[in-house]
Order: C-alpha cells, then structure tokens, then sequence
C-alpha cells in the first residue's frame, strides 16, 4: 500500500506491506534506530513516537495507520546541534544510565508537558508509567521531567 | 571521619560523555547495527523441557533459500560461557547448538535468511523428530535417585566427570569451633526459598557478525566483556585471536546477564562462517525472557547467638536451582558462604553449596551474583534472633558486623583480604537518626486495615575481585592513555561500561591526576584489537579495579609530561608543579617561583612533536590488590493493606559507603536503581513453571513479567539517599564500587518492615498480596 508520512518534519513516501509496523518501518527502513524495540506489545514504551503530536507506541501502530500523518521521532527532537530543553534535563540530572528507555522517555514527556506544562509530581508518574526503566529507579527521570517542564515554563 | 584531600574534579557533577548521543537517538547499540549485505539469523528453539532431537530436516528451509545451520556443522566443543574463572574452577555442559533440549528454550538449530520474516518462514518449515524425556522444575526433585539425568556427563577444565543426581558441582567449608554454637543460648532454623527473577534488560539480547576476508570475523554484542567474548568464539570455532575483532557498543541494561558470552554470538558467528556474509540475530523479547535468570537458592539456615547479644555461629546449605545449565555455578557456590559469612561475625561457620540441574532456563548472575538472595536470608534472621534475645535489630547488628580491621572473604573463600575503609556504622547510626527509628511503633500496637511497618536491612558488595594472592577469579584490566598535540587526552579501555557512567568516572579520575577538567579527556570506544585484555565489567569492580587502570596510566603519562616539560623549561622533572590555567584553557606546567618557566601541555605536546621526542603516552594492565566491600543500608517504612494484601512504601532512608564519591548524581542514582529492583525482587517478580509444558507460567510475555513503574515507587521528598564519608586506601583517589551493595539489603530491610506492621514473618519470595493475605488468614483467622 502506497503511504506518505510526514517525518522529522519531511514529507516521505512508502509502499508497505498491511501488516507493517510503524516502529520496523521507522527503524529498518528510515534507519531511525534512536526508537527502540523492547517488547514488541506495547509493555515497555521504548518505541515511543508521537504521531500527530500524540504519544504512541510504534510497535502497536500499523505503518498505514500513520498514512497523512506527521511522525516525530527522537531524532527529530534536537534543533540541529542545539537539544531541546527536556533532552538537555535528562543529561543535567542524570537521567540517563545504558540509554536503551530514553528515547522513549523522552518522547513520552515532550508529549505530557505540551498537555500540561506544569504537571505535578504524581501527574508525571501516571503519564510516565507506560515507560520502563530498569536501570534508574526513575527519580532522577522525574526530576529531570520537573526541571525540563521549568525551564520550558520560563 | 576520612581525612580525605580537596578535589578538583572528583566529587562535582559533570555531565556524561555519552549523553548527547542518547538523548537524540544516536548512541548506537548492537541491536541498531546493520550492514550491507546482510542476513537475518534467527534461532531454532527446544519446545520441551527435555527431549533428545532423534532427526533434524532442513531441506525446506534450504529449498526456500536460507542457510540452516545444525549441531553438526559446529566443532563438538564443550565448553562455559563464562570465562572469569580459573579454569580449573570451570564446569562446562554447553554447545552451541545442543543434540538435547534440556529446557524449554535452547538452541537446537538455526537459519539465517534475507529478511527476518523469511527466516522466521523457514525456521518454521524444519522439521524436528524428538525423544521426549522426563523433566525436573524442582530441585529436590532433580537430586531424587531414579530422576532423569539432565547431563550425564561434563567437563571440569578438560576432565570429563559423571554427574550425580543431577548435582552440577558442590562446596562444602567448615571453619571456627563448633563448641561455639552449641554453647548458643538461642539458636533458630528456618528454610527460605528465593524467586527466579528475570533481568528484564531492556535491550534484548543481540549480536552483528560479519566474516572478514582473512577468514576472521567482526562481532558488535550485548556484553559486558569483549576479551572473553574474543576467547571464548576462539575457543570454539578455533579462528585465531587476532582475526577475531570484538568491538564495544553501547549496552541496553545487563545486571550480568551479558557476563557469559549470551547464546546468539556464538551461534551468529556459525551462521556468518558458513553464509560469508553478515549476519544479525535479535532476541525478541519473548526468546530473552527464556534466555536468562537469575539463581533461585533454597536455603537452610540455622545461627545462634549468646545472651549478650554476640552471634555464637551458624550452619547454611544452599541449594541453587541452576536450571539447565552451568553458567560457572561453583564460584557462585563460594560467593555465597562468601555473603554469608563476610556479613557478621560468626566463631563457628558450616556451609554446604550445591548447584543443582533442573529442566529450566538457565540462571546466570543477576546484580548481586547471589548476595541479594543470600542477604535478604540473613537480615531476615537477624531481625528474628534480635526478637528472640531481646534486643533492638539495629543494635543486634552494630555488635556483630564485620568491619575495619577484619578479614573480608570477598568473592568466596579463595578471594580474601582485609577490610580498610567501613562505613557501616555512620550509615546505621545516621540512618537510624533521621527515621527516629528507636521511637518506630511496634507491630504489636498495630490494628485495624493498614498497618505501618518499619525495617532495616544492611549488606555490602565487593568492590572486584582482587586480592592480594591470586585466586581462582580473574580480576585485571588494563588502560591506554595518550596526549594529543592540543593538550587534550584519549582514553582507551575495553571495559564496558553498562550505563553507570563507569567510563566517566575513569575520564574523571584521569582528570583529577592530571590537573585537567574531565572535557579535556576523550573516551574512546575501542575493541579487542586495540585495547589490552580487561576481564569483564562485574563485580563492581567498574569503578575500583578499572579506575585504577586508568590512574595508574594517567600517573605515568603525568610522568612523561613533566620529563618533556622539564626539558622545556630547564627544571627538574620531579620539581615541576602542574595547574589549570582557566583563562588558557589549558594545563600549564611550571617552576614555582620562577618567572617566566611555564609551559602549556599544548605546548609541550606539540614541542615533543616537533623535537622528535615523541608522544606522552602509556598502556599498562593493572590488578588490585584487594576487594574493598562497599556498604550499604536500607531504613524502609511500609504501610500494607491487609484487606489487599498490598505493599506501599512510605519513606526509604539509604546510605551508602562508596569511599570517594566520584559523581554524585549517577551514584545516587545506583541508590535508585538498586532500590527499585529490591523492590520488584521482594513483591512483585517471579518466573514460576508449568509442569504440564515445562515452560513459562508467564508463556514468555513481560505483559505477565511485572516489574516497578513510575507509579509503584516512591514519591520523591519520601527517599533519601546519603553517602558516608569514608575513603579507601587502596581505591583510585579513594573510591569504592557500589552497583550491586545498592541492591544488596534491601530485600531484607523490606521484607522486615512488612514482618513490623503484620507480626507476619516470610520465608519465601516474593511476597505477594496473595501470600500476604495467606499469612494474615493464617495468623488472624
């Protein structure tokens, strides 16, 4: 099936198999390996992307499903060389251990705090709890969701 | 209090080189890896739990265009995945693609195929004739006469032996007078039984293997050690080492499931040898649930105490449910007698180890290699012989630990060194301070729904494995170190960090000797090629044993600098002094005093440069000489619902003695971490078995695999984390490990404020709102 999606802010054209997933397409075929797999059902959230600015999980979403929609992956998220003030908190609180959930995470919070840009504790920890980490123990992510959400704020 | 010097960098947070890449998406992992040309290997699985493979077809997979790869084709080679022991402590009942499923799970065969769906097809079409035979999911069972045998015979180093009632290997120690215990006026025994945990690493096991055309091969994986991966492909296949490159990439969690070299390399390198081309093989998530575990331990455990509070001593068999294969279970069997002992003092210890064969997925270390399992058993005691004699746990414990002075037993009985730096008692003391804890309630004056509980757990890890004899655990690594002609440095290193920041902390330790910031230090991603031999990056000896590779680098390449410089200036090389010059951006080297004598290290690496002298560089291995414990401590306050059986916390206090805290954000973080799978370890995980299908209770799916989310933790005001002051002698700049004491305690100091608010005590993992409704039906009617 024929599809255009809108990438990274670049329009692309696909022809896909029906059963296609968004993350094996943005992965294997778009080379964008930022997404990750984890599960493959929709568990972890390490293929987090937003489609439509909406977090979902690309392993649960058919590419064709995607069809005249924009796709924001963790690639997309930078300005170029300059991070994006959530990507610059996970760095500054130590946020990040092996990396492997942080895309994911990443994309997850971009989506929360276009929703609601000043969430409180117990509100990041519901919207994030799609999203596994096994490494942090999550206090330094909710940190770093609470000090990027300030400084978008300001 | 230490005496500790004021750093400059050590101590400060600084942002982790690898940050950038993994806050775009451009760090890459060995699952992210492809090249042209490539094939998709997938792996044929045992769908019993033990069955011979009478036939193998594989005309149709090969009809369809794949390349199959059976037992057959790969050398007849025994060996062990995990090459950190001496081999004489090696037990080997591996092959790559075993004649024998001896779990629901093991390789029996595998193709490799233009897309993975193809290869999925034709791994679908092989067909399989099988002999099913009689499995064991319990150990006792196993260890029955008349059970089937899971492997009949084995290696140990190259000594073909019988096994026995399915007993892989055993250890038995018995050290002190006996008269001790039985002098104890108190004395309990109990039997626990520990949960098969799976790490649930969020990167599923995986590999790239590309054939070179000197008949070599390129591998990128999941490991936590590039030499023994080099060794161990080596080993099997017989390629030559220096044709074998084994390049690091970044890892997706571990915990010690990529200690051994993980089944998919060894079976990828057989697809790309007979393909000649290269080859990717990814777990799915379902295959790497029934890929690893960690150790399910039965144990018994019987200790005394005296009236006046000192343990008399103590009696332990340990029976380690191994499942299918040895994944070096005998230095596991030492490493427990190891925890156990090294915890308190005891004047008479027992112990007898046995690893025992079942037909389930093997276990392999999981952060803590046993320690976890072994301290929850002997914190839980504690609290119960404290009751029993009278005194507070808390006070029970500062009588009896083990600390400075003492002899430390390490890694097990052949790694034994004694103890430099001990801050239990600032962590117990502190601890106990800011929980109020000898005005905690009781659980006799608890009623009603929810009820409050209070416990303590402590524990240790070891900080490597080295020792001042050698033993039967390889423990060295080595480090290169260079200055480049701007003044700046390249670090190489084959350690793996697995996302601690381990490298980092190298870079720092190197900027601190060095006079530089930690931004002037390049860490470079090498392989085995370029990197002298490193054993693995385990035991938390990332930190304390790698850290001291690096600074034994740093100090001679510091050498060099002031012998160029020295040169420079017309000053002696050892009377020259070094500081950073912010303004210049660089280390500036000079002759106190004298005006004019001082030099850039641009500026003398670009003079060595142009004078022909050469570059200030140095590569050196390194061992430590000892295996200094990092303590922890856990002060838990829980609150549980008796009508739910549910668990919630309520405050953790924790303290840390980690010596020189190098970076304090990534090493609260391990606090975290090893809190958070503490807590999955001691209420939610669990892999149980069917006995009907020899697999999986959970059919493979994390859907039924829980383990803590953002909403199952902690709200952030409600968990301190402290360190205690403390610096070790032996440590790079003092330092210490501290991945795996994080976890250690922490199942005990749990499960001891659950017994505190029911007056319920537990003996098995994990405690579960069922169990716990149980216990209170039982307790309560």
């Amino acid at each position: 099936m024929e599809i255009e999606i809108t990438v990274n802010g670049r329009k692309r054209r696909f022809d896909v198999e029906p059963n296609k997933l968004l993350l094996n397409l943005v992965r294997d075929e778009l080379y964008l390996t930022g997404t990750k797999y984890g599960c493959g059902i929709g568990e972890c959230g390490a293929c987090t992307v937003l489609l439509d600015g909406e977090a979902v999980l690309s392993c649960m979403v058919l590419a064709v499903d995607a069809d005249g929609k924009c796709v924001e992956t963790i690639e997309g998220v930078a300005d170029g060389d300059k991070l994006d003030p959530i990507q610059e908190a996970y760095i500054e609180e130590g946020a990040i251990q092996c990396g492997f959930c942080t895309p994911g995470f990443i994309m997850t919070t971009k989506a929360l705090l276009k929703e609601n840009p000043d969430p409180s504790e117990a509100e990041i920890r519901e919207y994030l709890k799609g999203n596994y980490c096994r490494c942090t123990g999550y206090v330094n992510i909710i940190k770093a969701v609470q000090s990027a959400a300030k400084k978008l704020r300001s | 209090m230490s005496s500790k010097p004021a750093f400059k960098v050590l101590g400060k947070d600084t942002p982790r080189q690898d940050g950038v890449a993994k806050v775009t998406g451009r760090e890459i992992f060995a699952s992210d890896m492809a090249f042209p040309n490539m094939l998709y290997g997938r792996i044929l699985k045992s769908p019993y739990a033990h069955a011979k493979v009478k036939s193998m077809d594989v005309s149709k997979a090969e009809a369809m265009g794949a390349v199959t790869l059976t037992p057959g084709e790969i050398p007849d080679i025994k060996y062990c995945p995990r090459l950190v022991s001496v081999p004489s402590s090696t037990y080997k009942d591996w092959k790559v693609l075993a004649e024998k499923g001896h779990y629901v799970g093991e390789p029996i065969g595998a193709v490799a195929a233009e897309s993975e769906e193809e290869a999925q097809r034709a791994l679908e079409s092989i067909e399989v004739d099988y002999e099913v035979l009689g499995a064991s999911f319990d150990a006792f069972d196993s260890m029955k006469l008349g059970a089937d045998l899971i492997h009949e015979q084995i290696y140990l180093e190259d000594d073909l032996i019988d096994v026995k009632n399915n007993i892989g290997c055993q250890l038995e120690i018995t050290e002190g007078d006996p008269a001790s215990l039985e002098a104890a006026d108190y004395v309990i025994e109990r039997t626990y039984r520990t949960n098969r945990r799976y790490h649930n690493q969020l990167e599923t096991k995986s590999v790239l293997v590309r054939p070179e055309p000197d008949g070599g091969v390129s591998i990128w994986s999941t490991t936590q050690t590039i030499h023994n991966t080099r060794l161990l492909i080596h080993d099997i296949y017989g390629i030559p080492m220096g044709k074998i490159r084994v390049y690091k990439v970044a890892l997706g969690g571990s915990f010690g499931s990529s200690i051994h070299v993980n089944p998919p390399v060894t079976v990828a390198v057989g697809l790309a040898l007979k393909s000649r081309r290269p080859v990717k093989l990814c777990y799915t998530r379902e295959e790497d649930i029934r890929d690893h575990c960690a150790y399910q331990i039965i144990f018994k455990l019987k200790l005394g105490a005296f009236k006046d509070g000192t343990l008399a001593g103590g009696q332990m068999e340990a029976y380690l449910d191994i499942g299918a294969h040895q994944i070096q279970a005998y230095p596991l069997l030492g490493c427990v007698v190891g925890w156990w002992v090294s915890l308190y003092r005891l004047p008479y210890k027992e112990y007898v180890g046995k690893a025992v064969y079942t037909n389930k997925v093997p276990c392999c270390a999981f952060r803590g290699y046993g320690n976890p399992q072994t301290t929850w058993v002997v914190e839980t005691m504690m609290d119960e012989l404290a009751g029993m004699i009278g005194v507070d746990p808390l006070d029970f414990r500062l009588k009896n630990f083990i600390g400075e002075g003492e002899l430390f037993w390490g890694q097990g009985p052949t790694v034994k060194s004694i103890i430099r730096s001990c801050g239990v008692e600032e962590i117990l003391t502190k601890g106990a301070e800011m929980v109020d804890w000898y005005n905690r309630l009781k659980p006799e004056e608890q009623t009603g729904r929810y009820r409050k509980g209070w416990g303590v757990g402590r524990g240790f890890h070891t900080s490597s494995a080295g020792a001042p004899v050698p033993s039967s655990i390889i423990d060295f690594g080595g480090a290169m170190l260079k200055m480049n002609e701007d003044g700046t440095f390249d670090y190489v290193s084959a350690l793996m960090d697995h996302g601690c920041g381990t490298q980092d902390a190298h870079a720092k330790i190197i900027a601190e000797e060095l006079c530089v910031p930690v931004d002037k230090v390049n860490i470079i991603r090498a392989d085995t090629g370029t990197t002298v031999y490193d054993v693995c990056t385990h035991a938390s000896r990332g930190v304390y044993s790698g850290g001291g590779a690096a600074l034994k680098v740093a100090g001679k390449v510091k050498e060099q600098i002031r012998e160029f410089a020295g040169r420079i200036l017309d000053a002696y090389p050892h009377a020259v002094r070094i500081r950073y010059d912010e303004a210049r951006g660089q280390a500036v080297v000079y002759a106190e005093g004298i005006e004019g004598r001082e030099v850039t290290y641009r500026d003398v690496a670009e003079t060595a440069r142009q004078k022909n002298w050469g570059t200030a560089a140095s590569v050196e291995s390194y061992r430590q000489p000892s295996c200094p414990p990092h303590f922890t401590g856990y002060f838990v306050d829980v609150e549980v619902d008796t009508w739910t059986g549910k668990v919630k916390l309520l405050r953790v206090v924790a303290g840390a003695d980690i010596g020189t805290v190098i970076n304090p954000k990534l090493a609260a973080g391990q606090v975290h971490g090893g809190f958070a799978q503490g807590w999955g370890m001691t209420v939610l995980e669990d892999t149980p078995y069917d006995p009907e299908s020899g697999d999986l209770m959970n059919g493979g799916s994390v859907a039924n695999y829980k383990v803590p989310t953002t909403c199952d933790l902690l709200d952030l005001e409600d968990l301190t984390v402290f360190f205690a002051d403390t610096y070790e002698p032996t440590g790079p700049f003092g330092a210490k490990g501290l991945g795996e004491g994080a976890l250690n305690p922490v199942a005990g100091a749990i499960a001891n404020a659950i017994q505190s608010a029911l007056g319920v005590r537990f003996f098995q993992l994990p405690i579960t709102p069922i169990r716990i409704l149980e216990a209170l039906k039982e307790k309560e009617g």
